[in-house]
């Protein structure tokens, strides 16, 4: 079965939100929830179930999914739920004193460290297991312990052991409005983005802030619970596998999904924004879905899952650097055209200067088993620049916390920090000033000489003494 | 009658005819006599009598000629009035009658000798014209003639009758005889014509037709031809019904106007870039009857469509009543009303055969998934596994091995559950696409009206692997292929082509974006990769934008508009006409027929393959920090040379743009937001 994909859950919003994108993929592929084929979904076909499922001798559908975690509150509940025949039990990962990592990023780490031959051993299976692998998933948080700081540790691990797979990560970002009772988050957050920065290929910004105000302010749901954020992501995640699922023309696989968003290595971090967005197929008012509106509603601000940070005079010089929307269902074709030529008309979009662009469009099927109110349904897959405000964010508050030194002895309690060594804290902040400097640069139209010609604007980049070199003449 | 033009008209109808039959054709009537005495040619008035006729009285001299009279109007000799054969140019009857009679009764008789001599000719006619090889509208004409000469004989009865009760004067018998002179005159010209002209079938029946339209004016005389002309049409009527109801041409002389080519066959649609069977087998002749003229063409393709359901081996017939029963009267144009009838449900039943039974929708849709890429994933699947086979020259490449991997490939993605997967086959060209279009630009493209573009300036690439021709093809089976003939086959493939290449590049590049993303854990701002990622980008833009037209803004849009258009067709043909021309729309909104415009994207994709190549064997071989200087100045000459491709494009599509509109989408989403400044 070619290009498959293994979903890696690690802590608990990782394991919650990964639960629930299982649910929605098992219910748009007509599978049942202990993994046997729906009787009616037993003829109709055309969709590619072997890219997240495998079929086991009985013919019943597993997950491509691993789930792990340091402690057995969440996957104790997957277990006990109707969906507990569904997963491979030896896929599932739950450390044996169950102690957790106390949010607490090292910890984490240290302990994914230490267990790294039971993780790796599942998932070398799972890979063996695949005929050609295209790459990984991971659901997690980078606030927590476990899913930031274990899964940190996977990123690194599994960047060095399949160098050539894709690794995209779905990744929580907490909620920086209201004070959490995670007082670290601001160091396990940065820690986290070090890794997502230089060992992922894609990272999906899942903001948790702006999924409560979408929760709040377009469900008029008071007080979102975890869940009904959770349903959010798993929408999010379902649809942008969509054009894998549901092949079609273009974007077929990963890998041609992505190279189409991220320019640079670096600049990998996307923003989502769905639309008409209803939650636990509860249905709210139902609107009139022409692709114009669709398209539209995906740029206006309020349904992008990502806060913005920008202050006004910021936020007009945020650019796009890619777009591509998925719209689902039953579309005109002629309609994309007229629509984007509206947008463009309108000058809904401001895109980057240095390069060609334009909003790309993936039609795909819905699936046939899910009954929506809505003809049509968008997913926007954005990079944008305005992106690095959310980053500067984690790092005034980080600065904020760093300067009064304060909590870092649960930090040093770990060989990654123990004699003080507090280095890694400087060379992530670094690093994600870095990025935030690169993603600013996006927005002017110099973006390609960036770094070439002012060598004293760059002083923090390790290559740019040898790229002056390569291009001097 | 000269037997010799029988032989030829033997040859040249479709039956043959015995020997004994052409020596001796006729057997009774005159030319029965004529054998006998072939040398019948001295005048001899004293053959029954040594008296001069002219020795007797006035009135014993009438009543000899009444008596003679009577026999020649039967065609028989007299004693006083001799019936002499003229072997001039045209075979020619002379009556003479002996010049002794009394000059006043030599006049009267004479008058009558006209509808002798028409008894004759018309009796030869009726003798020779029912034989075997003349034809049926021939055979019925004479027929008819028949019945007419036994009314006449009937008359020339009782007019003996009268006669021998010495009730008939000469006076008498002409009067008597008046109302059939004219019939039989105007009759007689219309044989002589025929004979003259050897006419027959549709021949026969437009000049009956005309006959009667120019004796308008003696409405005896026209209806009486009128109603020859319905009868010598009931024949060819009964072959047309035949062919309109049942799609058979029962038509052994060769008459009806619709000729079946037997040497082409059903099989060459899928050879045959003309699609001639479709066109040629049945086809129209010049001769047709005037009266069906105007819809001759809707007799010939209700026949045609009868007779692809039957090659289907569904013997169709149109449900016959009595009302249906095709017959030809005068001015009443009820046949035609039958013959539309017959049509609606010929092309009805037809339609539904081919979009129920053979699933037309199905098929065409199951092209578009293959041909045209609407469901790209097995192609993801099969490029992975045959990328070894496929970088080979085309003349090194294993089609078998290809073959298998296709099989695999589509087994193992969304296409398995598709039934027609298996009709798909592969097949490696020759040459490259560009060269293929110069080839085929005069046999399958249509000439557009444009100045003659020549494809001959393009330099070739000097290593074509099979990435550049590989192509599918599809097999498409009796009576799809009458919709999905050679010609539209190649069309699709001449599109998949095109769109596999892009695919090509595109999954090129992205195997370059993979190795660029390797750099991340280094700080790449302001180096060569840097600027390679960034062209890199552009690159993908570029060929993603490519794909997005051809697919989202071409193939799609025509493709529902086809599939709407298929829904309201009437008929085979129509659905033929809206595939065709949905695929020359493609090809046309496509660019594969605007030579400037597609060698332009050819060689920016060559760029960027060449692009995508270079860093696939230059990164991995990197030292970190790259400072390979080899690097950076092939990078900046692919800089330079893409962003000039693009350059000089962005000015090239704009201009094409007002005679193209579509063009102006490709200019959008290529040259993105920024085109519009």
């Amino acid at each position: 079965m070619p290009r498959e994909i293994i979903t890696i859950q690690v802590g608990q919003c990782g394991n919650q939100i990964g639960m629930e994108f299982w649910k929605q993929l098992c219910l748009e592929h007509g599978i049942g929830k202990d993994g046997l084929l729906e009787d009616f979904a037993t003829t109709q076909g055309g969709d590619r179930k072997d890219v997240f499922f495998y079929q086991a001798d009985d013919q019943h559908y597993i997950p491509r999914a691993l789930l792990m975690d340091l402690e057995p509150r969440v996957i104790n509940g997957i277990q006990n739920s109707e969906y507990r025949n569904l997963y491979n039990h030896e896929n599932i990962y739950v450390s044996e004193h169950g102690g957790g990592a106390g949010n607490n990023w090292a910890s984490g780490y240290h302990q994914g460290e230490q267990v790294v031959d039971d993780i790796m051993e599942m998932v070398d299976r799972e890979a063996d297991g695949s005929d050609s692998l295209e790459g990984f998933v991971l659901c997690h948080s980078i606030a927590g312990g476990t899913g930031s700081g274990m899964g940190s540790y996977l990123l690194e691990t599994l960047n060095d052991r399949y160098s050539k797979k894709l690794i995209q990560t779905y990744s929580v970002f907490p909620n920086q409005v209201e004070s959490s009772d995670v007082v670290v988050q601001p160091y396990n957050s940065l820690l986290t983005l070090k890794r997502l920065t230089l060992n992922a290929d894609c990272v999906v910004v899942l903001d948790n802030t702006a999924l409560n105000r979408i929760a709040v302010d377009r469900l008029h749901i008071p007080n979102p619970t975890f869940a009904q954020t959770n349903s959010l992501v798993s929408t999010v995640m379902s649809a942008s596998t969509t054009t894998l699922r549901y092949p079609g023309y273009m974007n077929n696989d990963l890998v041609g999904l992505l190279a189409s968003l991220i320019p640079t290595p670096r600049c990998h971090f996307l923003m989502t924004g769905y639309t008409p967005l209803t939650v636990e197929r509860q249905v709210n008012v139902i609107r009139k879905t022409t692709v114009l509106d669709v398209m539209r509603r995906l740029l206006q601000t309020k349904n992008i899952m990502v806060s913005s940070y920008a202050r006004t005079k910021e936020a007009s010089k945020a650019k796009y650097i890619s777009i591509l929307n998925i719209i689902q269902g039953e579309v005109d074709p002629t309609q994309v055209h007229e629509s984007l030529q509206r947008i463009r008309e309108r000058k809904l979009v401001n895109f980057i200067d240095w390069g060609p662009a334009s909003i790309q469009v993936a039609l795909s099927r819905k699936s046939p088993y899910v009954q929506t109110a809505h003809r049509v349904s968008g997913l926007m897959l954005a990079n944008h620049t305005s992106i690095r405000h959310l980053f500067s964010k984690c790092l005034s508050q980080y600065e904020k916390l760093r300067k009064k030194q304060a909590f870092l002895d649960n930090y040093r309690k770990f060989p990654m920090f123990a004699d003080n060594d507090l280095s890694e804290f400087d060379e992530s902040r670094e690093i994600i000033e870095n990025l935030v400097d690169e993603y600013k640069a996006c927005e002017s139209p110099d973006y390609i000489k960036w770094g070439m010609e002012d060598p004293d604007s760059n002083l923090t980049g390790e290559g740019s003494a040898s790229g002056l070199l390569a291009l001097k003449d | 009658m000269d037997p010799n033009s029988n032989v030829v008209a033997a040859t040249m109808s479709s039956a043959v005819t015995p020997r004994w039959n052409i020596e001796r054709p006729y057997l009774t009537g005159r030319f029965h006599q004529e054998i006998n005495h072939s040398s019948s040619s001295q005048v001899s008035f004293s053959s029954g009598s040594d008296i001069l006729i002219g020795s007797y009285p006035i009135s014993v001299q009438e009543l000899l000629i009444i008596d003679d009279l009577l026999f020649a109007l039967l065609g028989i000799e007299g004693r006083y009035i001799s019936i002499k054969r003229l072997c001039g140019k045209e075979p020619h009857l002379l009556f003479q009658i002996d010049p002794s009679t009394d000059l006043a009764l030599q006049e009267l008789s004479q008058r009558l000798f006209p509808l002798c001599k028409n008894f004759i000719s018309i009796n030869d006619f009726v003798e020779s014209k029912s034989h075997f090889n003349t034809g049926l509208v021939n055979h019925a004409f004479a027929a008819s003639l028949r019945t007419l000469l036994l009314d006449y004989q009937a008359m020339v009865a009782q007019l003996e009758h009268q006669f021998h009760l010495g009730r008939l004067s000469l006076q008498g018998l002409w009067f008597f005889c008046q109302p059939m002179m004219g019939s039989m005159h105007a009759l007689s010209i219309v044989i002589e014509k025929l004979s003259a002209n050897n006419l027959s079938g549709s021949g026969t029946l437009n000049l009956l037709q005309s006959q009667a339209k120019s004796m308008a004016g003696d409405n005896e005389v026209r209806n009486l031809l009128e109603k020859m002309e319905q009868s010598a049409s009931s024949a060819y009527l009964h072959i047309l019904e035949r062919w309109v109801y049942e799609g058979i041409i029962d038509d052994p002389h060769n008459e009806f106007f619709i000729s079946e080519n037997k040497s082409l066959q059903k099989e060459s649609l899928t050879q045959d870039y003309e699609a001639k069977y479709w066109q040629h087998r049945y086809s129209l002749k010049d001769s047709i009857p005037n009266f069906l003229i105007s819809t001759a063409g809707t007799i010939l393709t209700t026949g045609k469509y009868l007779n692809v359901m039957r090659e289907c081996g569904h013997n169709v017939q149109v449900p016959i009543s009595d009302i249906l029963k095709i017959t030809h009267a005068g001015s009443n144009h009820h046949y035609i009303e039958c013959i539309k009838v017959a049509h609606a449900f010929a092309s009805t039943e037809l339609l539904k055969l081919i979009k129920e039974k053979y699933c037309l929708v199905g098929k065409l849709r199951s092209m578009k998934r293959y041909l045209l890429i609407d469901q790209g994933d097995f192609l993801v699947h099969f490029m992975d596994i045959a990328q070894d086979e496929l970088a080979k020259r085309p003349d090194e490449i294993s089609v078998e091995k290809l073959q298998s991997l296709l099989g695999l490939a589509l087994r193992s993605t969304a296409a398995a559950v598709d039934p027609c997967h298996e009709e798909l086959t592969c097949c490696v060209e020759r040459v490259p696409l560009l060269k293929r279009l110069a080839m085929l630009k005069k046999r399958v493209i249509p000439e557009t009206g444009q100045p003659a573009f020549s494809f001959d300036e393009l330099h070739e690439p000097v290593n074509i692997t099979g990435l550049e021709t590989f192509c599918l093809s599809y097999k498409v089976r009796w009576p799809l292929s009458l919709v999905i003939t050679r010609k539209a086959l190649t069309k699709y493939q001449l599109i998949f082509r095109f769109l596999f290449h892009c695919k090509h590049v595109n999954r090129q590049l992205c195997v370059a974006w993979q190795l660029h993303q390797g750099f991340r854990m280094i700080n790449i701002v302001g180096t060569v990769i840097s600027g390679s990622s960034i062209l890199c980008r552009n690159m993908i833009k570029f060929i993603n934008s490519l794909l997005h037209y051809l697919t989202f803004e071409v193939l799609e849009p025509n493709w529902h508009l086809m599939h709407d258009s298929l829904k309201t067709a009437k008929s085979i043909d129509e659905v033929i006409h809206h595939h065709d021309l949905f695929l020359d729309k493609c090809l046309k909104e496509c660019l594969l027929l605007s030579p400037q415009l597609i060698q332009k994207m050819e060689k920016l994709k060559l760029i960027c393959l060449q692009y995508a190549v270079a860093v696939q064997q230059l990164i991995p071989s990197m030292c970190m920090p790259p400072v390979d200087s080899m690097f950076s100045d092939s990078i900046i000459s692919f800089e330079k040379e893409f962003s000039n491709g693009l350059q000089s494009l962005g000015p090239m599509l704009n201009n094409t743009c007002e005679a193209e509109p579509y063009l102006t989408h490709l200019a959008q989403s290529i040259l993105g937001d920024a085109g519009d400044n």
